[in-house]
C-alpha cells in the first residue's frame, strides 16, 4: 500500500463522483453510497494505523508521497503523516463515517448534502496530510466552501448569517496566513524546499529578512502572529471565538460534530505542524501569551457555557473551554503537556462529537433545545426516567467531557496539568478552576434536564432506536477504552511529540 | 536592432490581420446584411480573423525585443503577451455578443467593426515607444468606445452611457495632452528612450514641473484603466452599455491601459531618485484607493452587472499592485492576472446576460433560487464567484497569489495585507450572489429558457480555463515569466 495516503485523501472525492452520477430520487441509494465510501475510508485510516511505525519520530517514509506540482514556484504535491497527524486522520475517518447514519433522516436534497460532506472529508484529510505549505493552504481554504453550504442550506433558522460569518471570519484569518506563507517562501530563499514544511523546521531564514526587519527574530515574531491569527480563529482562541456559537447552533447535527470534532483541531494542528516548528524562537518567546490566552479560553468558555439556556450553545462553549486546555498544553512545551494536548485533541473529538450527536438525537424528538425555555419554564424534565438508553450514553459523554477518571477526558487533562504545572504554576492552578466550573455546568444541566417529574412532552419521546445506538456505540467505546488504556494513541504520537519538544527546547 | 522600414511590417502581422478582418466585416455587412441566413457571416469572419491573429502572434518567432517604425513602436515579449490577452478579450466580447440576444439581431456588424478597431488601438498602445503614438492609440480606443457605449440607439441609458463616456473621455484626454505638452517642453523629445534618459538626469529645479506634467499625464491613463478617483464614469457606462460592450470595456481598454502603465513605470521610473519614488508612491496610493473604493461600493449594489462593474474596478486596483511591484520583481504577475481576469470576466458577463435576456434586468432577485432549476449553471456561478473572490483552487486565487508574492518579494508587506483584506471584503458581495442562488427560495415556476443546453455547454467550456489555471498553472506561469520589456 504505497499510495495509501492518496487513497485516503481522494476516496471521498470518488464517492462524490459516484453520488453525482446517482439520480437524486434514489435517496436510499445515495445514503448507502455515502455510507459505503465513508466506511471504506475509515477502514483505510485504520490500515494507516496498522502501517504506522511507532519508533519513527519524523514522517513515516514508507507512506510519504512527493510529486512536483508547480515546479516554477517550488510547489509540491507532498503528503505524509507522523504521530501528530495520524490520530487526527483516524478521528476524521471515524467521525465522517458516523455522520452519515446520523444524517440518515435528512430530507432536504440529500444528494447535495452527502456530496458536500464527502468533499469536506477530502479537504480535512488534505489539511492533516499536506507537507507542502501551499498545498496545505489550498486544502485549508477549499474546506470553507462545502462548510459554507452545509451550514447555509441545511442549518437552522438563522443559517445564512451563521454561514457567512463563519466563512468571512475564517477567510480573514487565512488570508493573513497567505501573506505569512509567501513571506516565509521568500525569507527562506525561494528554493526547492521553501514551501516544504519539514525543511523549514527550526526556521532558516535568509539575509532578506535581516535587510527588511533588522534581524531574523523580528521577522520571526511578526509572521508568527500572522500565522497565529489564522490558526487561532479556527481553534477558536479568545477573542476570535465569536463565530463559533453561531455556526454550531445553526449547523445541522452532523456538521456540528465535524466542526467541533475535527475542524477546531485543524487550528491546534496548525500550531503543531507549522507555527511551533517553523518559528521555534518566537513560539518560546510568546509561550506565556499563548498560555494566558488558553487560560482565558478555559475560564471564559466555561462561564459562558454555564450561562447558556440552549444545550447546543452550552456544548459549543464547552468546546471553547476544552480547546483552551489544548492551548495551555501546547504553550507549556513539555513532553507530558504536549502529549496531553495531542491526546486531548483526539479525546475532545470523540467526547464532544458524542455530546453533539446526543443533542441532535434529542432535537429530532423535541424540535427545541432549551434547557430553560425563554418563558422561564423547564425545557425538558425527567429524561432519565423516560429514556434510559439515551441517559446511559449521555452520562458517558458528559463525564468524559468533564474529565471523570476512567474516561478519556481525564487522561489528557491530567497529562496537560502534569506538564504545565512546573512551567506555569499560577496559570495551571487557575485552569483547574475551569475544570471545576466544567463539572458544575454539565451537572447542573444534567440535573435540570434529566431529573424531576417526567413532563408531558417528554412522555411522547421514544428512546434511541437501533440506528442511533449503532452510531453512538463506537464513540462510547472509544471514550471508555481510551480512558482506561490510552496507550494505542500515546504510542503513535510519543516519538513525534518528543521530537517537537526537543526542537523547541533547543531555543 | 534596427530593421528597414518595410521589413517592419513583419512585426505587426497580427495587427494587419485584425485590420483586414475589420475591413472584411465591413464588406460583408454591405453585401449580405439583408439576408436572414447570412447573419452569422460577420461573426464567423471575426472569429476566424482573430484566431489567425492569435496564431500569427504566437508564431512571431522571436521573443527578444526589437524597435520598429523608426523607434516609434516596439515588439517585445511583454507586448506580445499583452496582445495575446487583448485579442482573447475581443474574442470573448464577440462571444458574449453572439450568445446574448441584445446585439445579435440588430447591431452585430457595427459592434464587430468597432471592437476590432478598438483592439487595434489597444494593441498599438501596449507596444508603443513614442508619446504621439500613445496618444493616437488611446484616442482610437476611446473614440470607438464612445460609439460602442451608445450602440443601443433607442435605449436612453445606453445613450447616457455614450455621452458620459465621451464627455469624461474628452476632458481627460485634454488633461493628458496638457501634461504631455509640458513633458515635451521639459525633455524635448517624444520618444520613450529619450524621455527616460532625460528624466533620470533631470535638474532639481525642474522636478516640480516634471511632477505636475506627469500627474496630468497620469490622469489620462488612469481614466482609461478606471482607477479611483477617475472611475466615476465606469459603473454608469458599464451598466448602460450592452453586455458584450461591457465585456469589451472591462477587458481591452483596461488591460491595455495597465499594460502601457507598466511599460512606462518600468522604462521611466525604475531608477532610484525622487521622481521614481513619486511615481511609485502615486501608484501605491491609487491601487489602495482603487481596490478599496471599488470593493466597498460594490457591497451595496442591487444590480449584478453593476456589482461586476465595481468588482472590475477593484480588480484593476489589484493589477495595479502588480505594476507597483514591477520595480523590483518581474511583470509576470500582471500578465497572469490579466489572463485569469479575462476568463472570469467573459464568463461572468455572459452568464448574467442570459439572465438579463430573460427578464430584462439583472438585479440580485432574478437569481433567487437558481439552484433549484439550473443546478449546473448555479454550480458554475458558484465556482466563478469563488474564483473572482480569490479562493483556491481557481485561477483568481493563483492570480492574486502571484501578485501578492511579487509584492512580498519586493518588501511591500503592508500593501500585500491591504490587498488580501480587500479580497475578504470582495468575497462578501460575491457570496451574496451565491446566497441568493442557493439559499433563497425560487420565485419562478420553471427554469429560464435562455439557459439552453448549448449555452450551458459553452459556459462550461469557458469554465475549464478558470479551473485549469487554478490547478495546473505551471506552464502558463512559466511562459509569462519570459514576458520582459525591451528597454534600450
Amino acid at each position: 500500500m504505497h499510495r495509501l495516503l492518496d487513497w485516503i485523501l481522494w476516496l471521498p472525492m470518488i464517492g462524490v463522483l459516484a453520488l453525482l452520477l446517482t439520480p437524486k430520487e434514489m435517496t436510499r441509494g445515495i445514503k448507502y453510497i455515502s455510507l459505503f465510501f465513508t466506511f471504506l475510508t475509515f477502514l483505510l485510516t485504520l490500515c494507516l494505523y496498522g502501517q504506522f511505525d511507532t519508533s519513527l519520530a519524523g514522517m513515516q517514509p514508507h507512506l510519504e508521497i512527493n510529486h512536483p506540482w508547480i515546479p516554477s514556484f517550488n510547489i509540491f504535491y507532498h503528503l505524509g503523516v507522523d504521530g501528530i497527524s495520524t490520530p487526527m486522520i483516524i478521528l476524521t475517518g471515524l467521525l465522517f463515517f458516523l455522520c452519515v447514519p446520523c444524517s440518515w433522516k435528512i430530507e432536504k436534497s440529500p444528494k447535495g448534502f452527502f456530496a458536500l460532506l464527502l468533499m469536506l472529508e477530502t479537504t480535512v484529510f488534505g489539511v492533516f496530510m499536506s507537507l507542502d505549505f501551499f498545498l496545505f493552504y489550498v486544502f485549508w481554504e477549499v474546506m470553507l466552501l462545502p462548510m459554507f453550504f452545509l451550514i447555509g442550506v441545511w442549518g437552522g433558522e438563522n443559517r445564512e448569517y451563521a454561514a457567512i460569518k463563519f466563512f468571512l471570519y475564517t477567510f480573514f484569518g487565512s488570508v493573513l496566513m497567505l501573506v505569512g506563507m509567501i513571506a516565509l517562501y521568500y525569507a527562506s530563499g525561494k528554493d526547492v524546499d521553501s514551501f516544504n514544511l519539514l525543511a523549514l523546521h527550526g526556521g532558516r531564514f535568509s539575509n532578506l529578512t535581516i535587510d527588511l526587519f533588522g534581524s531574523t527574530f523580528a521577522f520571526d515574531k511578526l509572521f508568527f502572529w500572522a500565522l497565529f491569527i489564522g490558526f487561532a480563529i479556527k481553534v477558536p482562541v479568545f477573542p476570535f471565538h465569536t463565530w463559533l456559537p453561531h455556526a454550531h447552533v445553526q449547523a445541522p447535527t452532523a456538521i456540528s460534530v465535524i466542526l467541533a470534532g475535527v475542524l477546531l483541531k485543524m487550528g491546534t494542528y496548525g500550531f503543531l505542524r507549522i507555527s511551533f516548528p517553523i518559528f521555534p524562537q518566537a513560539s518560546v518567546y510568546f509561550a506565556e501569551t499563548i498560555a494566558i490566552l488558553g487560560l482565558i479560553n478555559v475560564l471564559y468558555g466555561a462561564f459562558c457555557a454555564m450561562a447558556q439556556k440552549d444545550i447546543k450553545r452550552l456544548v459549543a462553549y464547552s468546546s471553547v473551554s476544552h480547546m483552551g486546555f489544548v492551548m495551555m498544553g501546547l504553550a507549556a512545551m513539555t513532553v507530558p503537556s504536549m502529549n496531553g494536548a495531542v491526546l486531548q485533541m483526539f479525546n475532545h473529538g470523540t467526547s464532544t462529537a458524542m455530546m453533539f450527536l446526543l443533542v441532535g438525537i434529542l432535537y429530532e424528538r423535541s424540535h427545541h433545545r432549551w434547557i430553560v425555555k425563554p418563558d422561564g419554564s423547564k425545557g425538558f424534565s425527567g429524561l432519565a426516567t423516560h429514556l434510559p438508553k439515551y441517559t446511559i450514553f449521555f452520562i458517558i459523554g458528559m463525564f468524559a467531557s468533564l474529565g471523570l477518571p476512567g474516561l478519556s477526558g481525564f487522561i489528557s487533562e491530567a497529562l496537560i496539568f502534569l506538564g504545565t504545572f512546573p512551567r506555569f504554576t499560577t496559570l495551571t492552578t487557575l485552569a483547574v478552576i475551569g475544570l471545576l466550573i466544567g463539572a458544575a455546568y454539565l451537572l447542573w444541566m444534567y440535573k435540570r434536564m434529566f431529573f424531576g417529574e417526567v413532563s408531558s412532552d417528554v412522555k411522547e419521546y421514544t428512546d434511541m432506536d437501533c440506528r442511533e445506538i449503532l452510531y453512538m456505540l463506537p464513540l462510547g467505546i472509544a471514550v471508555v477504552v481510551f480512558g482506561i488504556f490510552p496507550n494505542p494513541i500515546l504510542d503513535i504520537m510519543r516519538a513525534s511529540v518528543g521530537n517537537l519538544v526537543q526542537l523547541l527546547a533547543q531555543r | 536592432m534596427k530593421v528597414n522600414y518595410l521589413a517592419n511590417l513583419a512585426y505587426i502581422v497580427p495587427e494587419l490581420i485584425v485590420l483586414l478582418t475589420m475591413l472584411l466585416v465591413l464588406i460583408l455587412e454591405a453585401t449580405y446584411s439583408k439576408r436572414e441566413t447570412s447573419r452569422s457571416y460577420p461573426f464567423v469572419a471575426t472569429v476566424i480573423g482573430l484566431f489567425f491573429a492569435l496564431y500569427a502572434l504566437l508564431h512571431q518567432g522571436q521573443l527578444e525585443g526589437t524597435l520598429i517604425f523608426t523607434q516609434g513602436q516596439v515588439s517585445d515579449s511583454f507586448s506580445i503577451m499583452m496582445k495575446f490577452i487583448l485579442i482573447l478579450g475581443t474574442l470573448g466580447a464577440s462571444y458574449v455578443a453572439w450568445s446574448s440576444k441584445e446585439l445579435y439581431n440588430n447591431f452585430q456588424s457595427e459592434f464587430l467593426v468597432l471592437i476590432l478597431g478598438g483592439l487595434l488601438g489597444g494593441m498599438t498602445l501596449v507596444s508603443t515607444q513614442q508619446m504621439l503614438n500613445l496618444y493616437v492609440a488611446i484616442e482610437t480606443l476611446s473614440i470607438l468606445s464612445y460609439i460602442l457605449a451608445g450602440l443601443k440607439k433607442r435605449d436612453s441609458r445606453s445613450i447616457e452611457a455614450g455621452l458620459k463616456y465621451a464627455l469624461y473621455g474628452g476632458v481627460s484626454a485634454g488633461v493628458m495632452l496638457f501634461g504631455l505638452s509640458h513633458l515635451y517642453g521639459l525633455v524635448g523629445s517624444l520618444y520613450f528612450s529619450d524621455i527616460a534618459k532625460a528624466l533620470q538626469y533631470l535638474p532639481v529645479n525642474e522636478l516640480t514641473l516634471a511632477i505636475m506634467a506627469l500627474l496630468f499625464f497620469f490622469v489620462g491613463l488612469a481614466y482609461k484603466a478606471s482607477l479611483v478617483p477617475f472611475h466615476m464614469w465606469s459603473p454608469d457606462v458599464y451598466e448602460g452599455s450592452p453586455f458584450a460592450v461591457t465585456t469589451f470595456f472591462a477587458i481591452v481598454p483596461k488591460l491595455a491601459a495597465l499594460g502601457i502603465l507598466a511599460r512606462l513605470s518600468i522604462q521611466f521610473f525604475s531608477f532610484p531618485g525622487p521622481l521614481g519614488e513619486f511615481w511609485f508612491s502615486l501608484l501605491q496610493v491609487m491601487s489602495i484607493l482603487t481596490m478599496t473604493v471599488g470593493n466597498i461600493t460594490a457591497l451595496g449594489q442591487k444590480s449584478v452587472k453593476r456589482m461586476l462593474a465595481y468588482s472590475s474596478i477593484s480588480h484593476a486596483g489589484f493589477m495595479l499592485l502588480a505594476v507597483v511591484s514591477s520595480r523590483q520583481a518581474d511583470i509576470s504577475s500582471l500578465l497572469f492576472y490579466g489572463l485569469a481576469y479575462f476568463f472570469m470576466t467573459v464568463l461572468a458577463f455572459s452568464v448574467v446576460s442570459f439572465v438579463s435576456d430573460e427578464y430584462g434586468n439583472d438585479s440580485y432577485d432574478r437569481f433567487n433560487g437558481l439552484m433549484k432549476h439550473h443546478p449546473f449553471m448555479s454550480i458554475l456561478l458558484v465556482i466563478l464567484m469563488c474564483s473572482l473572490g480569490g479562493l483556491p483552487p481557481f485561477s483568481g486565487f493563483v492570480a492574486k497569489f502571484l501578485v501578492l508574492s511579487s509584492l512580498v518579494s519586493s518588501g511591500f508587506y503592508l500593501l500585500a495585507i491591504i490587498g488580501v483584506l480587500n479580497s475578504v471584503i470582495s468575497l462578501y458581495y460575491y457570496l451574496r450572489l451565491v446566497r441568493v442562488m442557493v439559499f433563497s427560495p425560487s420565485e419562478a415556476q420553471e427554469g429560464l429558457k435562455s439557459f439552453s443546453w448549448d449555452k450551458q455547454l459553452y459556459s462550461y467550456l469557458l469554465l475549464v480555463p478558470v479551473v485549469f489555471l487554478g490547478i495546473f498553472w505551471n506552464s502558463f506561469y512559466h511562459w509569462f515569466v519570459q514576458g520582459t520589456l525591451f528597454i534600450q
